[in-house]
C-alpha cells in the first residue's frame, strides 16, 4: 500500500505543500492578531481549503486532459484580463480584482497557471524550435500578452514575474545563450541607465564582451547590441520626461533608503523584526514588531516578518528550506517526466515560485527592490494561495504520470 | 508530442540558481538573526518611529471688504489612548466628561481597529471645568489626555448658518475611501461653503515623528524633529458677501420664515442670502448634541432647510416681466398695444379675475400696476412654447450652479411636461392663463429670482452666481480668482427699456404697487408678487435692482404666509438696499411714503 502511495504520489510535495500552509496560516493570525482583522485569518483558512481540493482534483485529472485544456484555458483567462481593464475594481492603485459578493478575483494571479500550460503546449508540439526566428515571436506573444495586460492595470510586481518566468522557460525549452542575452540586454541597459552613466556603461560593455564571445551571426550581434544602447538612452530621456512624483517613485523603487518613512520605512521595520528574532524567536504572539504593527498590512507581502521575529532563524530557516525543498522537486519532476509538455509545465512553476520566493524574502531581508508580490503558500490572498495550490497539483499531476510520452 | 529530452546541464542551472538563492538567504538570516541580532534587538526594544498626525488650521472666510467673517479659535477635545487606557476606568471617565458609558467603550473599540496606539478623539469643545478635571486625574486616569484643536468661531452679527453650512465629523466610509486625508475623529465639512469648499479649506495634515518603545511609550521626537512634516493651513475663501448686509437681512427676517437674495449684477457675486427660520452654528462643529439635531429635525418651521436654494413656490407677478420680454421680442405685440381691463378675464366657461379694475393698460402700465388681465390676454397670444423657452432665459427650470451644496432646479412648464402629466390632449389652453401672472404649476427659488433681478438690472448679462470670489493658496500665497461664466440674454433695447421702466414706475410712479421699496435718494426699480398658496395665507415676493440706471445691487425677497409682496417683502429690500449703498440705516422705521390703500399694493 505504502509504495503504490508513493509510486503515484510525491507525497514530499504535499508534506511540504501542507508545511507551508500551517506557517502560513500560523503566521497571518499572529500578523492580524488584536487588529480588527481576523477575518482574514479565517478567510485564508477557508482559501486553504478550497486550495487543496483544487490541488487534489488536478492530481487525479486523466492524463493529457490539462494539455488539451491548455489553450481554451489560456484564451479565457486572456479574456477575463481584458474585462479586468474595463469592469475591475481599483484597490491600491491598480485595476486587479473582479469584485464577487464581497470576495475578490485576481485574474492576474490564474493566468500565471494558464500562460504555463499554454507555453508548455506550444513548446511541445512537434516541430517547434526556438531556433527559429517563428517560433521565437509565437512563444513571446503568448507570454508578453498577459504582460501587456496586467502592465495596464497597473501591476508591475505581477509582470515582473511573468517576463522573469519566461526566460527561465525559454532557457529549459532550448533557446540560444545569444537568445537569450537578447533577451537580458536591453532590460538590464534601462535599469542601469536610472542607476547613472557608470552603471549603464559596464552593461553596455557587459553586452558588447558577451556578443563577441557568442561569435554569433554580426548582423545580428550589431542589432541587439544597439536595441540595447537605444533602450538604454530612451530610458533616460523617458525618465526626464517624467512628473516629479512619478520620478520619486521609480527612484525610491531602485533606492528605498533614499525614502526613510516611505518604502524605507517598511525595509527598515522589516529587517529590524527579522533581525530582532535571534535564533529561537520571541515566541508566538509575542512579537513586537508584529504586535504593535510597525508593518502596515504585514500579512500580505511582509509575512516573513513574522515567523522570523516570533520563532526566529529556526522558523525563517524551516520555511526556506521548505521552499527550497519544493523548487527542488519540482526540477526533479521536470528531468523525470517522459513528456516535454509535463516538463514544461512543471520548469514553469517552479520558475514562477521561485521568482516569486527571491522577490520577496529578498525584499523583506533588504537585499531586494520593493516590489510588491505575495510569498507562495505564506501571504494572505485567495487569488494567489488558489493559483499556488493549483501549481502544487500540477506538479503532482506531472509527477503521478511521469512514465506517460 | 514531443519527448522532454533535455540535456543534464539544463537542469543543472536550475538546481545551481536555486542552491544560490537559499544560500543567499542562509547567510543574510546568519547576519541579521546572529550577527547584528544585539542591534535589532535593541532596535526593536526601542521602536519605533510613529507619526502623530497634526491638523492643519481651516481655512478663514473673508467678506468683500476683507473682515474676517468665518474664523477659528483654540478649543480643547479630550482624547484617549486605548493601548493605555484602562477599561475600569470608563465609568469614572464618563462622569467626569459627561459622556455616556457605551458611547466611551464604541470610540475605543473602533479606535482599536485602527490603531490601538494612538489617541482618539472622545469629545470636542469641552469647558474649562473638564480641561481642570482631567488634569487633576492625570495619574487616575492613564491615557486620557486633552489636545488644542481649532474650532469655528463667528465674529459678525453675519451668522449665514445655511450659506457657511458647518462641519462634521467623518464618517467611517469617508476614512475608508480617502484614508491619506481622513481619520476617525477628524472633521469635514457637511453643508454650504464648508462642504463645497472642503478640499480648500481642510489643508493637509502635518506629522510629527516620535520614538516609541516597543510597548508603545513615548521616548521623544525622531530625528530632533527634523523630519516633521508641518501641516498646511487650508486655502482661505474671499467671498463676495458683504457682512454688514447679510447681518442687516438677517435681523429684518428674524421671527419671519424666508429667504433674502442679493446679487451683484456686476458679477453675480452674492451679497446676501438669508434663509430664516436659522438655526446656530455655534451649535454644530463634530458631534452635534442629540437633543439638538432632533429639535431642529422635528421643528415644523424646518430651519435646516435652504429656503434660498430649496423652495419652489410659484412666484406670482415677479414674473410678469418674462411673458413681456417674450412678447415684445418675438413681435408678439408691438409696444403700443393696450387692453381695458374690467377687473375680470373670461375664458372659456371661467372668469379669471384681477385685483381692480386699471382701465385702459399698456406694457408700462401692466407691469407698474402688475395688471393681471392683461397678462392672461398676453399669455394666450403668446402661448406656451415661447413662454418656456423664454423663462429658461432666464434660467428658471434649471440649477444656476451657484457654489453651495444643494439647490431645486424648479419648474417651468412646458408641453411636453403637461402632455405627461395630464396626458396628451387632455389640458387646454385654459391651463396657461394662470402661468402668465406666476401662479400655476411654475416653481422657483429666491436665488433663481435674484439672479432673474440682476439680469434684468444689468440688461441681459446672466452672471453665475457665487458666493466665492478668490481663494487664497496658502502654499504659493497668491489669490487666485475663481472663473465666473457668463452668458447674453439678447433683447432689443427697446424691450429692455419697457420692462425696466415698467419697474421703475413700480416703486416709484404713484400707482405703482411697489411704492413700498422706495429708499431716500436712490432710484430703485422693482416688481411685487403674491404666491397663491393653498395650504395657508400667501407667500409675499419681491425683486429689485438699484439704482436704476447702473445698478449695483440686485435682490429678491420672500416672506413666506406674509400676504402681499408689496406690504410684506418690498420693505425689507427697500432696507436691503439702504443698507448696502449707503452703509447704513438712516430710516427708524418702516415708513410707507405715500399714503396707500391696501388694493393699490395687491398685484
Amino acid at each position: 500500500m505504502k509504495s503504490w502511495l508513493s509510486e503515484h504520489i510525491d507525497l514530499l510535495v504535499v508534506f511540504i505543500v501542507l508545511g507551508l500552509l500551517t506557517m502560513g496560516i500560523i503566521s497571518i493570525y499572529s500578523a492580524t492578531y488584536d487588529t480588527g482583522s481576523q477575518v482574514l485569518f479565517q478567510r485564508q483558512l477557508t482559501y486553504a481549503g478550497i486550495g487543496f481540493l483544487l490541488m487534489v482534483a488536478i492530481l487525479v485529472m486523466p492524463y493529457r486532459t490539462l494539455q488539451l485544456m491548455s489553450y481554451p484555458l489560456y484564451a479565457v483567462s486572456m479574456i477575463m484580463l481584458i474585462l479586468i481593464l474595463i469592469a475591475g475594481k481599483v484597490v491600491a492603485g491598480s485595476k486587479s480584482w473582479f469584485g464577487i459578493g464581497g470576495f475578490g478575483l485576481q485574474p492576474s494571479e490564474l493566468a500565471k497557471v494558464t500562460t504555463i500550460m499554454a507555453l508548455a503546449a506550444y513548446l511541445s508540439q512537434r516541430g517547434v524550435n526556438l531556433h527559429h526566428a517563428k517560433d521565437v515571436v509565437v512563444t513571446f506573444a503568448i507570454a508578453l500578452l498577459p504582460v501587456a495586460l496586467i502592465l495596464g492595470q497597473p501591476d508591475m510586481g505581477t509582470a515582473i514575474i511573468y517576463v522573469a518566468a519566461l526566460f527561465f522557460i525559454m532557457y529549459w525549452a532550448g533557446a540560444s545563450n545569444f537568445l537569450l542575452l537578447t533577451f537580458i540586454a536591453p532590460g538590464a541597459a534601462a535599469i542601469a541607465s536610472l542607476f547613472g552613466t557608470t552603471a549603464f556603461v559596464i552593461v553596455i560593455a557587459l553586452t558588447f564582451v558577451f556578443f563577441i564571445m557568442l561569435r554569433k551571426n554580426r548582423l545580428m550581434g550589431a542589432i541587439t547590441f544597439s536595441l540595447t544602447v537605444l533602450a538604454g538612452v530612451s530610458t533616460t530621456f523617458i525618465f526626464s520626461k517624467l512628473l516629479p512624483h512619478q520620478q520619486k517613485r521609480i527612484l525610491t523603487f531602485l533606492n528605498p533608503d533614499g525614502d526613510p518613512l516611505g518604502a524605507g520605512y517598511n525595509v527598515a521595520q522589516s529587517k529590524i523584526a527579522i533581525g530582532s528574532g535571534g535564533l529561537f524567536g520571541k515566541g508566538f504572539l509575542q512579537g513586537t514588531q508584529t504586535q504593535l504593527n510597525f508593518l502596515p498590512a504585514q500579512w500580505t507581502d511582509f509575512i516573513y516578518c513574522v515567523p522570523s521575529e516570533e520563532f526566529g532563524f529556526i522558523g525563517a530557516f524551516l520555511i526556506l528550506i521548505l521552499l527550497t525543498g519544493l523548487l527542488l522537486r519540482g526540477v526533479h519532476t521536470a528531468s523525470t517526466v517522459k513528456s516535454r509538455y509535463a516538463a514544461v509545465v512543471a520548469i514553469g512553476v517552479v520558475s514562477v515560485l521561485a521568482v516569486h520566493t527571491i522577490i520577496n524574502i529578498g525584499m523583506a531581508m533588504g537585499i531586494m527592490p520593493v516590489i510588491g508580490v505575495p510569498l507562495p503558500f505564506l501571504s494572505y490572498g485567495g487569488s494567489n494561495l488558489i493559483s499556488n495550490m493549483i501549481m502544487a497539483g500540477l506538479l503532482l499531476h506531472m509527477y503521478a504520470n511521469r512514465k506517460e510520452y | 508530442m514531443m519527448e522532454n529530452a533535455e540535456p543534464a546541464s539544463r537542469r543543472g542551472f536550475f538546481v545551481f540558481v536555486i542552491g544560490l538563492m537559499f544560500t543567499v538567504f542562509i547567510v543574510r538570516l546568519l547576519q541579521l538573526q546572529f550577527l547584528y541580532q544585539d542591534v535589532y534587538g535593541k532596535k526593536s526594544e526601542e521602536n519605533s518611529i510613529r507619526p502623530i498626525a497634526r491638523d492643519p488650521i481651516r481655512g478663514y472666510m473673508l467678506d468683500r471688504h476683507g473682515v474676517l467673517i468665518v474664523d477659528n479659535r483654540p478649543s480643547y477635545t479630550v482624547t484617549l489612548t486605548p493601548s493605555e487606557f484602562r477599561a475600569a476606568n470608563t465609568h469614572y471617565l464618563a462622569a467626569l466628561m459627561h459622556l455616556d458609558t457605551t458611547f466611551i467603550m464604541e470610540r475605543i473599540a473602533k479606535g482599536k481597529l485602527y490603531n490601538r496606539f494612538s489617541a482618539i478623539k472622545l469629545k470636542r469643545d469641552i469647558s474649562f471645568q473638564e480641561v481642570s478635571a482631567i488634569e487633576e486625574n492625570r495619574l487616575k486616569l492613564p491615557g486620557v489626555d486633552y489636545q488644542i484643536e481649532s474650532k469655528r468661531f463667528y465674529p459678525t452679527n453675519a451668522k449665514a448658518a445655511h450659506l457657511f453650512g458647518y462641519v462634521k465629523e467623518v464618517s467611517d466610509q469617508l476614512v475608508a475611501e480617502k484614508p491619506e486625508e481622513y481619520r476617525p475623529g477628524d472633521v469635514t465639512g457637511a453643508t454650504g461653503l464648508e462642504a463645497k469648499f472642503e478640499s480648500d479649506l481642510r489643508g493637509k495634515k502635518g506629522y510629527e515623528f516620535i520614538t516609541v518603545n516597543a510597548r508603545g511609550e513615548m521616548l521623544g521626537s525622531y530625528n530632533d524633529g527634523k523630519s516633521d512634516i508641518p501641516p498646511k493651513e487650508g486655502n482661505d475663501l474671499y467671498l463676495a458677501l458683504d457682512g454688514g448686509l447679510q447681518a442687516c437681512a438677517e435681523s429684518l427676517m428674524a421671527n419671519k420664515r424666508g429667504a433674502v437674495v442679493a446679487i451683484d449684477p456686476d458679477d453675480g457675486g452674492v451679497l446676501a442670502l438669508v434663509s430664516k427660520p436659522d438655526y446656530d452654528l455655534t451649535q454644530f462643529g463634530s458631534v452635534t448634541p442629540v437633543d439638538v439635531w432632533n429639535a431642529l429635525n422635528t421643528d415644523e418651521a424646518k430651519p435646516l432647510f435652504n429656503r434660498a436654494t430649496l423652495t419652489r413656490y410659484p412666484p406670482g407677478s415677479t414674473f410678469k416681466m418674462v411673458l413681456a420680454a417674450a412678447a415684445l421680442q418675438e413681435g408678439v405685440i408691438k409696444s403700443s398695444w393696450a387692453i381695458n381691463c374690467t377687473g375680470v378675464f373670461h375664458f372659456g366657461n371661467r372668469g379669471f379675475k384681477d385685483h381692480i379694475v386699471h382701465g385702459s393698460t399698456n406694457i408700462i402700465q401692466s407691469i407698474q400696476r402688475s395688471c393681471n388681465v392683461y397678462y392672461y390676454q398676453l399669455m394666450l397670444k403668446t402661448g406656451l412654447e415661447t413662454w418656456s423657452r423664454y423663462s429658461e432665459l432666464f434660467g428658471f427650470g434649471s440649477p444656476t450652479r451657484i457654489d453651495i451644496a444643494e439647490e431645486n432646479p424648479g419648474l417651468v412648464p412646458s408641453e411636453e411636461y403637461y402632455n405627461r402629466v395630464y396626458g396628451k390632449g387632455r389640458w387646454t389652453q385654459g391651463y396657461l392663463v394662470s402661468l402668465g401672472i406666476g401662479q400655476g404649476e411654475l416653481g422657483v427659488s429666491p436665488l433663481q429670482m435674484a439672479c432673474y433681478a440682476a439680469t434684468l438690472g444689468n440688461k441681459g448679462e446672466y452672471h453665475t452666481p457665487h458666493v466665492v470670489m478668490k481663494i487664497r493658496d496658502k502654499s504659493s500665497g497668491q489669490l487666485v480668482d475663481v472663473p465666473v461664466e457668463t452668458r447674453h440674454i439678447a433683447l432689443s433695447s427697446q424691450v429692455w427699456s419697457l420692462i425696466r421702466e415698467g419697474m421703475r414706475r413700480a416703486v416709484n410712479v404713484a400707482e405703482g404697487t411697489a411704492l413700498t421699496a422706495r429708499v431716500p435718494g436712490i432710484e430703485v426699480a422693482g416688481k411685487t408678487g403674491t404666491a397663491q398658496n393653498p395650504h395657508g395665507k400667501d407667500h409675499a415676493w419681491f425683486i429689485g435692482f438699484a439704482p436704476f440706471d447702473h445698478p449695483r445691487i440686485a435682490i429678491c425677497v420672500l416672506v413666506e404666509n406674509a400676504g402681499f409682496g408689496g406690504v410684506a417683502a418690498a420693505p425689507i429690500a427697500s432696507m436691503c438696499i439702504e443698507k448696502y449703498l449707503y452703509g447704513k440705516i438712516s430710516r427708524p422705521t418702516l415708513s410707507l411714503p405715500v399714503a396707500t390703500k391696501d388694493e393699490q399694493l395687491a398685484d
